[in-house]
């Protein structure tokens, strides 16, 4: 077992005094699943951002697919994690002014240099794959929200990422459409990815996820695996949650 | 008692319009000398190019004249359709070639530069020089670097609290002190440059609109798709900024074209120094409604033919409305 994210004692604020992340540690496993709950404010996606460099930390040890992300983290070192670390957000940020089959190519062909046929034939394959093959010449204005997410999970995939960060996938759907994107990033787990998930879905997590990590006010409260989660968590505050969730 | 005022007032509107309509018909077919306008066609076309050498702007303008039809009403899809973009690209160059001379044309010197010829050239000119000047100006007024960041907003203000007129004759003046002795740049060439400066402050404006238009989450996922910076902004920040900028560019587009007319106070002969020199005339003399009636008229049509390419290049940039 491969050691895909190792974070130790994470510390971050945004306003002085004020902590996002205060004191975090974790491990996540190549090919698991880990996902990640919590209420609103309790650094969730402050959190999964530093794991790709999209927040940098005070302080706190973060090694990244053996890549290590400090306090003082280097440009280079970022730019070279983020080819290999996929990441979707809630309001999908698809590029509007790009087709769907441009937004997939993009990356695979400025980034890592892949001819256009090449780039395209993949994007074709991954849009196949999350059922919406027949979209590829469209603009994002011109799809569902659902459809739009799971573009954007086929542009994240279309890097070859070996780990994939959720923040939120499902949080700006419709109802109807929460069961397409889920579907699409079960698949994926099923296929082995290792992914970080920020999530709400409890039926998602109870079924997908390998352990359930529970944040309150940027600390970890606890982390088990989904069936202790649920049923009988340990600590007071992961119980208060859930009841309020269900 | 209401509505018996409202149509009497109606009706002397009416009256009004009608006997002003009346009296400009009049004036235009029975009144007006237009000789002064039938005979010097050649001059407001070209200036007073040599004769022999004339074809050269007409045949640049006649290429311009073709370029616009095949975009406003040419095919829609096709070989056609795809060089259009290179083709106006190629239309600064070509009438540089083609006014200038060189390369196998005989070189004819800017004094003999003229009339519209001359006016398109000095508009396109200026905004080719303006737009990526403006452009980078935008992006100095955004940066992380102090320095850039006030130096470009100092410019910006500078050039707008400075009305134009001023910074065509300081642009006389003093752009031959910058240059090395010896090295003289014309006339022509000196106004293009000191336009574009002005107009580049304008459009830097615009651009940074557009610019703060995006929201940053468009820059987040580029990055965590691993592009760099500078492929981010060339990508996907600057294409949708343009994008939003393209309305208000095209109003500067349509100023630009009607301000190379303040350049005849500089000796140039565009279309209004043309007819400032053709008032001057003995022959002509008092026909003043003529010329500047006639002179509205090709302003007119050239600013509506600018405006409609531009609605044209909005509707092309659209991405879903073109795509059906
Ligand atoms: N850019 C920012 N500037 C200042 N404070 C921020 C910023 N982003 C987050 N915070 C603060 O950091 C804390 C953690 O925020 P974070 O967005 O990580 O929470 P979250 O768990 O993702 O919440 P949610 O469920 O609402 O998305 C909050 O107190 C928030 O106000
Ligand atoms: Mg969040």
């Amino acid at each position: 077992m491969t050691v895909a994210i190792l974070a130790s004692d994470l510390v971050k604020s945004y306003t002085p005094g004020l902590r996002a992340l205060d004191g975090v540690s974790l491990q996540v496993t190549s090919g698991e699943v880990l996902v990640v709950m919590g209420p609103s404010g309790s650094g969730k996606s402050t959190l999964i951002r530093t794991f790709n460099g999209l927040e940098t930390l005070d302080s706190g040890e973060l090694d990244v697919l053996g890549v290590r992300l400090d306090a003082a983290h280097e440009e280079r070192q970022v730019r070279a994690i983020r080819r290999r670390v996929g990441m979707v957000f809630q309001q999908f940020n698809l590029f509007p002014h790009l087709s769907i089959l441009e937004n997939i190519t993009l990356a695979p062909i400025k980034v890592q240099k892949r001819s256009k046929p090449d780039a395209a034939a993949r994007a074709i394959a991954l849009l196949d794959q999350m059922g919406i093959g027949e979209q590829a010449h469209k603009f994002p204005a011109q799809l569902s929200g659902g459809q739009q997410q799971r573009v954007a999970i086929a542009r994240a995939l279309a890097l070859d990422p070996e780990v994939m960060l959720f923040d939120e996938p499902t949080s700006a759907l419709d109802p109807e459409r929460v069961k397409e994107v889920l579907d699409a990033m079960r698949q994926l787990a099923k296929r082995g990815m290792t992914m970080v998930v920020v999530t709400h879905e409890l039926g998602f997590a109870r079924e997908v996820a390998d352990r359930v990590m529970f944040m309150d006010q940027g600390q970890v409260v606890e982390t088990s695996d989904p069936q202790t989660f649920f049923t009988s968590a340990r600590e007071e505050r992961s119980r208060r949650f859930l009841s309020q969730m269900m | 008692m209401n509505r018996w005022l409202d149509r009497s007032i109606t009706l002397l509107i009416l009256a009004l319009i009608g006997w002003a309509g009346w009296s400009l018909l009049h004036w235009l077919l029975v009144g007006a000398d237009w000789s002064v306008v039938t005979t010097n066609l050649p001059l407001y076309a070209v200036g007073s190019f040599p004769a022999d050498q004339r074809w050269r702007p007409l045949l640049w303008m006649a290429v311009l004249i073709t370029l616009t039809l095949l975009t406003l009403v040419g095919p829609k899809r096709g070989w056609v359709r795809r060089w259009l973009p290179l083709a106006w690209i190629a239309m600064a160059p070509l009438g540089l070639w083609l006014l200038a001379g060189g390369l196998g044309l005989l070189p004819v010197g800017t004094r003999s530069w003229g009339g519209l010829t001359l006016t398109l050239l000095l508009t396109g000119g200026s905004g080719a020089l303006a737009l990526p000047l403006g452009i980078l100006l935008a992006l100095g007024r955004r940066s992380d670097l102090p320095v850039l960041r006030w130096s470009s907003a100092g410019y910006i203000e500078l050039m707008r609290a400075v009305p134009l007129i001023a910074v065509l004759f300081f642009g006389q003046l003093l752009i031959p002190l910058f240059l090395p002795p010896g090295l003289e740049i014309n006339r022509v060439l000196r106004a293009v440059v000191a336009f574009a400066l002005f107009a580049a402050a304008y459009i830097a404006e615009d651009v940074r609109g557009g610019l703060q238009a995006i929201p940053p989450t468009q820059r987040e996922a580029a990055a965590v798709l691993g592009l760099s910076p500078v492929q981010t902004l060339q990508l996907v920040v600057l294409p949708q900024a343009l994008r939003i900028a393209l309305p208000s560019l095209t109003n500067q587009a349509v100023g630009l074209l009607q301000n190379t007319s303040l350049m005849a106070i500089l000796g140039l002969v565009e279309l209004l120094g043309i007819s400032r020199s053709l008032l001057a005339n003995p022959a002509f003399i008092g026909r003043y409604l003529e010329v500047y009636l006639w002179l509205a008229a090709v302003y007119w049509l050239a600013c509506t033919a600018m405006a409609l390419l531009a609605r044209h290049l909005e509707f092309q940039l659209d991405p879903v409305r073109s795509s059906r």
